[in-house]
């Protein structure tokens, strides 16, 4: 299975991927994408079996590059991972069709909790 | 039917909250916890104890824009921010730090820290990009919240911060 990491931040990209194997997800490749229109670009050439995106991010956002994949007709699994967890962005995640919506800080638990119905 | 402008509209826009009244030292105190030990570390705590002046400070913010408008400032001394930026980059920190790498690690804490105050702040409202430099000034004293802490000893203070200079007061 190939996971996508979109996040301007490389450090919170490397700490997504350590939690990603704390989390016991360690046998999946990673792709990184440095803000949303880079995981909009590597969806297609890269076709990740899910995207996990931060929501802030130069060039495009996450909710913009989830806005695009859904009007390009592609169905990839989409959860973010952001500093922002407000009921409203939960809901326009949601609605965007976003799966989940982690909140930063997370640990290894709460990466279980989103993921274990996603990815096995 | 004529209507009276009875100014209370006018009033009722010109009121703007300050953050006093909408978030506590506590309450910043208990995000900024839960921030460094979900990404510096396990064991890294936050001691409520102002220390010195940081010898050469630097900052990182984020700025919020909504119902209330202002800025998320954490202030350390460079060394400290270093330290703080090798505790997150963990096994993947370089012998030699780059700036480029301060400014990543540095930011994020702050987008984080940010990113949960905005939470519990009315909105709607925008969360700005991190930056990091030279701290915004504080425009307003009484729009203002603050904790000073000490991480490994070393001192870090989180400034919740109006970005408007007080309002005339009525004659």
């Amino acid at each position: 299975m190939k996971i996508l990491v979109a996040d301007d931040s490389r450090v919170m990209r490397q700490i997504v991927i350590r939690t990603l194997r704390q989390a016991g997800y360690d046998d999946h490749e990673i792709v990184e994408a440095e803000d949303g229109a880079d995981a909009l670009a590597k969806v297609g050439s890269e076709s990740p079996d899910l995207v996990l995106s931060d929501w802030n991010m130069p060039n495009m956002t996450g909710i913009e590059c989830l806005q695009a994949l859904r009007a390009s007709g592609s169905a990839v699994p989409f959860g973010f991972v952001t500093s922002e967890g407000s009921p409203e962005m939960r809901e326009k995640a949601a609605n965007a069709g976003a799966l989940f919506l982690i909140a930063k800080p997370f640990n290894e638990e709460t990466f279980q909790e989103a993921l274990s119905g996603v990815i096995a | 039917m004529t209507a009276t402008d009875t100014g209370e509209r006018r009033r009722g826009s010109d009121a703007r909250p300050l953050i006093t009244d909408l978030i506590d030292e506590a309450t910043v105190e208990s995000i900024a916890q839960e921030a460094w030990v979900a990404l510096v570390g396990e064991d890294e705590i936050l001691v409520p104890l102002p220390g010195d002046a940081p010898v050469d400070p630097v900052s990182s913010w984020v700025d919020v824009v909504g119902p209330w408008t202002g800025s998320i400032v954490l202030t350390t001394g460079r060394r400290t921010a270093e330290e703080l930026s090798r505790a997150l980059l963990r096994e993947a920190s370089p012998e030699v730090l780059e700036e480029e790498d301060v400014v990543d690690a540095f930011g994020e804490i702050a987008n984080v820290v940010g990113g949960n105050v905005k939470a519990a702040l009315p909105g709607p409202s925008g969360l700005s990009l991190p930056e990091v430099g030279e701290a915004p000034a504080v425009r307003n004293p009484g729009d203002l919240c603050r904790i000073d802490v000490l991480w490994r000893g070393e001192p870090v203070s989180i400034s919740v911060q109006g970005a408007l200079p007080p309002l005339p007061t009525a004659p």
